[in-house]
């Protein structure tokens, strides 16, 4: 017995040295993982949740009413111009369906890669993922100058005859983003059907009872309920793959099909879909590293986890330098002198360059601390790291749409672009909406899937009792 | 303690999803079919006019040609709504006491014009040219039906885009030959379908599915 | 204004006179189909509001919301609400069909001289204005001012009706009261009786004008002009010794030296000389050359070979110094006397002068008898006289330049407001009638009129707008516009045409004959009876109806061009005066420049001009204090800055923009901005110059004193703010040593593409346009005339500033080479239909795509505003309604869109469509006649309006075509050709011809 404890011990050891902390601190009993993780949708409403909500549902209320206003006096409202057609309300999309892609490739990807440390986390990227699309939906509609006939998009048999054209990336993005949403809401509310069940159980009220029963959709626990449970999440795991992938391949398509001097480049799917990585585990990060503090979700979501999330920031952030490197190095070498004159002048050292360079600080510098275990150790640190890439993310897509299309071919065309409050009110408050819907979805739900985390520490135990047997029969 | 639901709620449960479905998907059907049927395009729906004009009565009756009345209709985009003046040619000396002609005699001696019901609306973007059908053998019935049947004048045909292009995008079948032109309930002799190619060449009517062709 | 006499038959040009046609009561033909409620902007003639202000929420908009409020109660409501078909009561003229648009032929005047236009008039509206063929001083070209008056016409802030003092007059009381105050004169001949008139070279006013005096004995006339040219006319009386209108024929002219003379953009010849300027612009060895020797940077100096900055008071000195060297190394020996050889002081200006006159003089020398000197209207006297001179010792006259008596003499400037002033001042006058426009504005600053106007007790003014000038005078009659009523007007040449109305006056209006008429006990009679008895006594052979139908058709009355006369100048006396001109002072000098927007002000309400880019600043709603960059540095200002300018005791406050080409140490300010009471559109835009313009020195004074005033900055608003082409390939020019078609081979011909280019060999019609750089000029006539084609909005100031401009037509401006005494080039840009279009992939809705023809159509109803098309326009010539610019029309606005047009909504993305509803017009009127479009048949209105000929539009698969040939010219090549858009617009490069001597 106690020899065995000591083997663990040293086990654990040895395992933190080789592949660093656990996914999964000690090995508590079901009853405490559930309370732990329930706590938060059990226990009174906190004073600091108020305090945000509020904020958050202020912010909504901002973002909603400069739509509104946007739809009462036209695109005016903004600061858009020609030659400045696109501005923050693209950027804005980019920048939201860039951050939707951390859930989708942690919950599918991670899933099919069988990997341990997806599990605690994947709940919350997942639902960060789901709102930051609703952000990301949001603009193709309100950015249209008629939005009311926003249907013309959509292929329908209609009167007049005609049909959308099938070679513009805007259509496709029309069907790529859609089918993304709607994948996604599957999967998160497959994956949160135990839990809900699990919260029906324990409910004390009725009415809490009678609402998580109408979603758990009479979930029992069944044997066979979790076959098809499997099975159901495994191909949506395998269908939501490919979509991480082709979804932001397609918004660089918007870009690279145009022949406008700093789009017009073939790089720019593999370089869109790392940023929307590196920015999705950076905002990831962002909520993840305080819910952990507030709900002590430390043993569940553990040192392992950001450590791991750290080290996927580094690598899209590198991969995504490189797409600089690249595109800088093709604009000199193709020899096209409206390329070069983008990116040696109008970006580097045009009216705009201030914000080429913040971005070059958030995205290629600032990441390169990561390489260092301590800064990945420190929460704090990481997390103002994640903030900054956020912003360095926001501002690549400024330099791609306004640098780009502020200075092209006729000089005599050339303006500057200024934003109005209404671009700054809807940036503001798409971000204070994502946080509203976030705070919902942590009073409400589960942050952490509290079935998957069981199951994960009874394959953490598998494995050890495979070991320690082992173990004995090499001692004997 | 007691069951949260009872069996029931599963059926009641799938009905509310179907509900919801079925009523999204209905909505939207339901407009698609409205922009066809008749009570959406606006056919068979005869406006009062201020005047009880019989379209019936001057064609089948007096045998009186269109473009009698409707004059510009071969030489301008509008088929032209004739003037009182035109109407006092012949009604200053027939039923020229009549009070159903108050109104026209009103309006000739006050100057007042007589405001007519457009019944075939195009909307404004539409740049529609009657000459040009006319001089291609496009007949009158051809868009406005049976006008000799009609006691009152009503919109026969959809007038949706769609139907609009059906014509531009194959015009054999609805060419006539320029002296059948006004003619109602004119159907060709012989094999139609020779007819309407003879006639392609003899007008020189071309396909015009250019978008400027109608919208400027 | 009564109705038109029953004789009022308007003939429509390029028809025959049709005398037997029914005789139409003077309403009718104007009245015409209408269709109440469609949005773009039919008729509105006479509709129930017509008479209201606009107001935000009138009585026709709470209607239409009734109607529609009650309509949402029923299902109909998902069908738009039934419209009414009103027709006519008795139908008009037979050529009048509905919907289809037919020309009258009538003339406007500036400045006394007339232009002929041809009015285009849709069911009784006129919409459209364009020149007149058959008119001398248009030759079916027009400016931007002609242009935009039709804007004038329909503006609903025209002067309404009349009053007297506060009190409302009826007309018919108006009548009888001037009748009366006529009467009240009678017993003194007039002694207090003046009038105050603009320039006018009308036959008819004139000869009221006597008849007046005639009754009159006593009564004066004084003629006031802002833009006065009373130098060129005293010149000619100095050169001559008699008054004498000055005509240029430049079409054979090989060496043209302007003197601070913009002949290609203002004056009575502009249109005419630019085109015959632009007919010798293509290289080869006939080609001329132009040397222009200004202050300021004019539309004439951009299209210079030579272009020599002085101040304008050193042209004198340059002019002398030609002289000088004509005399001494060309032998013509008249010219020595008024000739002076520049000192030779090591002064740069002077060294500079030397050169460039002695190679001017040679060059000019070189091509006696095809050479011409012009003198401009801003120099003094002498100038003009030493012009007269030169031109005669070169054997110019009667070849390159004539000289014939002037439609009218009058002094137009201060010299003729003075005597008024003082008579006003001593309390001479009684009873003051103004009909010059607006003269308490542009009086000179020494002439304080509106003081002196309340020295008269009857002060009539008959004012178009409610201006300065109305404010201070107790009688205010509305005028009619010029294409609302009767009269006749005089060209440079003498050419007489007859001014017909196109539609009954919007609003109660008296007519200036009407007004004069009422001093004769005429008034009753009606312009149209006057006129005609007037022409009636002067018809030549019977039959005066017939005649008077074909001047009125033509829009020209025939032989009536004054026959040009021999004159010799008298060089002892043009040497006196030559010699006797002051030498131009050190120091900072004002100039005043003619304004190519506002003219003298009286545009200063008209949207369109204020938002035309100036054609060589690119300012829009402004006009600045131009400086050359040396002077910025001097007076240690930049862009925008806010200055006081004094100059003898008077100030004013302005802001600075540098010019590149300016001459150094002068300000130039253009005239006829910064009114104070010019309504919302053009009150306090721009700064005044007035109060700098003194009497003695109505075009340039030195001792010109700046002082920078600190403070905010100015805010310009430019719809072009980079003004270099960064190396770049655009707008090509070249001296003619240096051309060679090798130049522009790179920039044409097929360029690599994927797919497969579309062949549209094998269409009928093949779309296309060719600009020649050449022939350019820059004066943005283009520009106004597909603003009023196709119904583009004015989007003001704020929105200029944020660059949302809605001008479908831009005419970009490159400077290169130093900023000092840069080269200029003009390049109009608009669609150019690529066939390959980057717009047409990228739209999701399919709401850009091509014709089988090829064009690039854009189909408003069908766009959502994504905007996309715009990012991917390589030339950004799209245009995005981002707010609705239209706002809420009055009526008479709505009756001045063209029906033809889609008025495009909020939220829409438009652009040139190469007035594919004129296309489409002609392609319905010849398949009707079952024939083919014949070239030239119909244009663009763009190039339909190019004084120059240097737009061309036509059919390219019609080898015979002019544009055809164009695009075959060695000279040809595309815009942005690497990117293989493959553009139907062909541009032709621009060759310059500079003198060897001076490069």
């Amino acid at each position: 017995m106690s020899v065995e404890t000591r083997q663990m011990a040293t086990e654990s050891a040895l395992a933190d040295l080789l592949e660093g902390p656990p996914v999964l601190v000690g090995s508590p009993e079901d009853r405490k993982l559930s309370e732990d993780i329930f706590r938060p949708v059990w226990e009174q409403t906190r004073r600091g949740w108020l305090a945000l909500f509020g904020i958050t549902l202020g912010l909504t209320g901002l973002l909603f009413s400069a739509i509104a206003y946007t739809f009462a006096k036209g695109i005016g409202a903004w600061g858009n111009n020609i030659p400045v057609a696109w501005a923050y309300d693209i950027i804005n999309f980019v920048w939201w369906i860039g951050i939707g892609h951390a859930g989708t490739l942690i919950s599918a990807i991670l899933l099919l890669f069988q990997q341990k440390w997806r599990t605690s986390i994947n709940r919350m990227a997942e639902a960060m993922t789901l709102f930051a699309v609703i952000q990301a939906l949001l603009f193709p509609m309100i950015h249209l100058g008629r939005p009311w006939f926003f249907f013309w998009l959509f292929p329908y048999p209609s009167t007049l005859g005609v049909w959308p054209n099938f070679k513009s990336p805007l259509l496709w993005d029309v069907f790529a983003v859609s089918t993304y949403f709607t994948v996604s809401l599957l999967f998160w509310y497959v994956g949160l059907l135990p839990d809900l069940a699990a919260l029906r159980d324990a409910s004390k009220s009725k009415a809490a009872r009678v609402a998580y029963g109408i979603f758990a959709l009479g979930w029992r626990g069944s044997a066979r309920a979790w076959r098809h449970y499997r099975i159901a999440y495994l191909l949506l795991a395998g269908l939501a793959t490919p979509l991480v992938l082709s979804v932001h391949t397609i918004v660089s398509f918007d870009f690279a099909v145009s022949q406008l001097p700093g789009w017009h480049t073939t790089i720019f799917p593999p370089y869109f879909v790392a940023g929307a990585i590196f920015s999705g585990f950076a905002m990831v990060l962002t909520l993840m590293i305080p819910a952990r503090k507030v709900f002590r979700f430390e043993h569940v979501i553990t040192q392992r986890h950001l450590d791991n999330m750290a080290k996927v920031m580094l690598a899209t952030g590198l991969m995504v330098s490189y797409g600089y490197l690249v595109e800088t190095f093709i604009a000199w070498y193709s020899g096209n002198p409206f390329e070069s004159f983008v990116f040696f002048n109008t970006r580097a050292r045009g009216p705009y360059a201030p914000i080429y360079w913040l971005m070059i600080t958030c995205n290629v510098v600032v990441p390169q601390v990561l390489w260092w275990r301590k800064a990945r150790d420190n929460t704090i640190f990481l997390w103002f790291v994640s903030i900054l890439v956020n912003v360095g993310m926001w501002t690549e897509r400024f330099v791609i749409i306004v640098t780009s299309l502020h200075r092209d071919f006729l000089p005599s065309s050339w303006a500057m672009y200024r934003p109005t409050i209404v671009d700054w009110s809807i940036l503001v408050g798409t971000i204070g909406f994502f946080g509203f819907l976030f705070l919902l979805f942590l009073r409400f739900v589960p942050a952490v899937a509290a079935s998957e985390v069981k199951e994960l520490r009874r394959e953490l135990e598998h494995e050890r009792h495979q070991q320690s047997h082992d173990q004995a029969a090499h001692g004997s | 303690m007691s069951a949260l639901f009872r069996p029931r709620s599963n059926t009641i449960f799938k009905l509310v999803l179907l509900l919801l479905v079925g009523g999204v998907l209905g909505t939207l059907g339901g407009f698609m079919v409205w922009a066809r049927v008749p009570a959406g395009t606006g056919q068979q729906d005869p406006p009062l006019q201020p005047v009880q004009f019989d379209h019936r009565h001057h064609i089948s009756d007096d045998g009186i040609d269109c473009r009698y009345c409707h004059t510009s209709v071969e030489t301008g985009s509008s088929a032209g709504i004739p003037s009182t003046a035109l109407c006092m040619n012949c009604h200053a000396q027939i039923w020229n006491k009549s009070p159903r002609l108050e109104p026209v005699r009103a309006s000739y001696f006050t100057g007042q014009p007589i405001p007519w019901v457009r019944v075939h609306r195009l909307p404004d973007f539409v740049y529609f040219n009657h000459a040009i059908h006319v001089k291609k053998g496009v007949g009158c019935e051809t868009c406005h039906g049976r006008v000799d049947q009609m006691p009152l004048m009503e919109q026969v045909e959809p007038l949706t885009m769609s139907w609009c292009l059906d014509c531009h995008r194959n015009p054999a079948l609805n060419l006539r030959p320029l002296d059948q032109i006004t003619a109602m309930g004119w159907t060709p002799q012989g094999d139609p379908a020779s007819l309407a190619q003879d006639l392609m060449k003899r007008h020189d009517v071309h396909t015009r599915t250019s978008c400027t062709t109608c919208h400027r | 204004m009564p109705p038109l006499g029953s004789g009022a038959k308007l003939p429509i040009y390029g028809q025959p006179a049709a005398p037997d046609r029914a005789p139409a009561d003077g309403r009718h033909p104007w009245r015409s189909l209408r269709v109440l409620g469609a949005g773009d902007g039919p008729s509105r003639e006479f509709d129930e509001g017509a008479a209201e202000p606009p107001a935000g929420f009138s009585r026709r908009t709470f209607l239409q919301i009734l109607g529609a409020s009650t309509a949402l109660a029923s299902l109909q409501a998902c069908r738009p609400a039934r419209q009414k078909i009103v027709p006519y009561v008795r139908p008009p003229e037979k050529a009048l069909v509905p919907g289809t648009p037919v020309h009258y032929a009538t003339a406007v005047s500036l400045g006394g001289h007339a232009t002929g236009l041809l009015v285009t008039s849709h069911d009784g509206r006129p919409i459209k204005v364009e020149g007149n063929p058959d008119h001398p001083a248009s030759r079916g070209a027009t400016g931007s001012l002609e242009l935009a008056m039709l804007l004038d016409l329909y503006d609903p802030r025209r002067e309404r009706g009349f009053r007297r003092g506060q009190a409302p007059l009826a007309y018919r009381s108006l009548l009888r009261e001037l009748t009366a105050l006529a009467a009240s004169h009678l017993a003194d001949g007039g002694s207090r009786l003046r009038f105050l008139t603009a320039a006018t070279g009308s036959p008819l006013l004139q000869d009221l004008r006597r008849r007046i005096l005639a009754r009159f004995p006593q009564a004066r006339f004084h003629a006031y002009e802002s833009l006065t040219e009373d130098s060129a006319r005293e010149g000619s009386r100095l050169a001559f010794g008699r008054v004498l209108a000055v005509r240029h024929t430049i079409a054979q002219a090989r060496v043209i030296l302007a003197l601070d003379s913009d002949f290609l953009a203002v004056g009575p010849e502009a249109l005419r000389l630019a085109r015959e300027f632009a007919g010798r612009r293509e290289p080869g060895p006939e080609m001329s050359r132009l040397y222009v020797a200004e202050a300021q940077h004019s539309v004439t100096g951009a299209c210079a070979d030579h272009r020599l900055r002085m101040k304008s008071s050193e042209v004198l000195g340059f002019a002398r110094a030609v002289a000088a060297r004509l005399a001494s190394r060309h032998g013509h020996s008249q010219l020595a006397p008024m000739g002076a050889t520049p000192s030779g002081s090591p002064a740069p200006g002077d060294v500079r002068i030397a050169k460039e006159s002695a190679a001017v003089a040679d060059d000019l020398a070189r091509s006696s008898g095809r050479s011409v000197v012009m003198a401009g209207s801003r120099q003094p006297p002498a100038v003009h006289a030493l012009a007269h001179a030169i031109n005669a010792a070169l054997g110019n006259a009667g070849k390159t330049v004539e000289y014939a008596a002037p439609a009218f003499d009058d002094t137009t400037g201060p010299a003729s407001l003075q005597p008024l002033a003082r008579d006003l001042a001593g309390g001479k006058v009684d009873t003051l009638v103004v009909t010059a426009h607006n003269p308490v504005y542009s009086a000179p600053a020494d002439v304080d009129l509106g003081t002196l106007l309340g020295r008269a007790p009857n002060t009539i003014y008959l004012g178009y707008r409610d201006d300065e000038t109305a404010a201070r005078c107790s009688w205010v009659l509305a005028a009619p516009h010029p294409f609302e009523t009767w009269g006749d007007a005089r060209a440079h040449d003498g050419t007489v045409s007859i001014v017909q109305p196109l539609i009954q006056p919007l609003f109660e209006s008296i007519p200036e004959v009407e007004l004069l008429a009422a001093f004769l006990d005429l008034a009753d009679q009606g312009a149209h009876r006057i006129l005609q008895d007037y022409w009636r006594g002067r018809a030549k052979g019977p039959d005066f109806e017939r005649q008077w139908e074909g001047w009125l058709a033509r829009g020209v009355v025939p032989d009536t061009a004054i026959a040009a006369e021999a004159a010799a100048p008298h060089f002892v006396e043009i040497a006196a005066a030559v010699k006797a001109a002051p030498q131009p002072p050190a120091g900072l000098e004002m100039t005043f420049v003619p304004d190519y927007k506002l003219h003298d002000g009286r545009f200063a309400e008209n949207a369109w001009l204020q938002e035309l880019p100036h054609p060589v600043s690119k300012m829009t709603w402004d006009n600045a204090a131009y400086v050359s960059p040396a002077t910025a540095r001097k007076i240690g200002v930049e862009d925008g800055a806010r200055v006081e300018l004094r100059l003898a005791g008077r100030k004013v406050e302005a802001a600075v923009w540098i010019m590149p080409g300016q001459a150094d140490d002068v300000v130039s300010l253009p005239l006829g901005y910064g009114r104070r009471r010019a309504g919302p559109v053009g009150s306090s835009v721009g700064f005044d110059a007035g109060p700098l313009r003194a009497s003695d020195a109505p075009w340039f004074a030195h001792g010109l004193a700046v002082a920078p005033l600190g403070g905010a900055k100015h805010v310009f608003a430019l719809t072009q703010e980079h003004f270099s082409m960064e190396g770049r390939d655009l707008a090509l020019a070249f001296d003619a040593k240096a051309w060679s078609p090798e130049k522009v081979e790179h920039l044409k011909g097929p360029s690599p593409t994927m797919q497969e280019p579309v062949d549209y060999q094998n269409q009928q019609y093949k779309w296309g346009m060719a600009i020649d750089l050449s022939k350019c000029i820059g004066c943005a006539a283009c520009a106004t005339a597909c603003q009023a084609e196709n119904n583009i909005p004015v989007v003001g100031k704020e929105q200029v500033l944020r660059s949302r401009e809605m001008n479908w037509m831009r005419v970009d401006r490159y400077f290169s080479g130093p900023p000092e005494d840069p080269q200029v080039i003009a390049q109009p840009v608009m669609c150019q239909h690529c066939e390959a279009a980057p717009c047409e992939y990228v739209c999701p809705v399919n709401a850009t795509v091509h014709s089988d023809e090829g064009l690039n159509e854009m189909v408003y109803n069908r766009c959502v505003g994504t905007r996309y098309c715009s990012n991917n326009c390589p030339y950004k010539v799209r245009r995005f309604n981002f707010l609705n610019y239209r706002g809420d029309m009055s009526p008479t606005e709505k009756m001045a869109m063209n029906p033809d047009v889609t008025v495009r909504t909020r939220g829409v993305m438009e652009k040139c469509t190469y007035c594919v509803q004129r296309i489409e017009r002609a392609r319905i009127e010849t398949r009707l006649e079952g024939r083919a479009i014949r070239d030239g048949e119909f244009t663009t209105a763009c190039a339909q309006a190019c004084p120059a000929n240097a737009i061309v539009f036509g059919n390219l698969n019609d080898p015979r075509s002019q544009v055809s040939k164009l695009h075959q010219d060695e000279r040809r090549y595309d815009l942005l050709h690497d990117n293989g858009t493959r553009p139907r617009t062909a541009y032709l490069a621009r060759v310059r011809n500079p003198n060897p001597e001076l490069s």
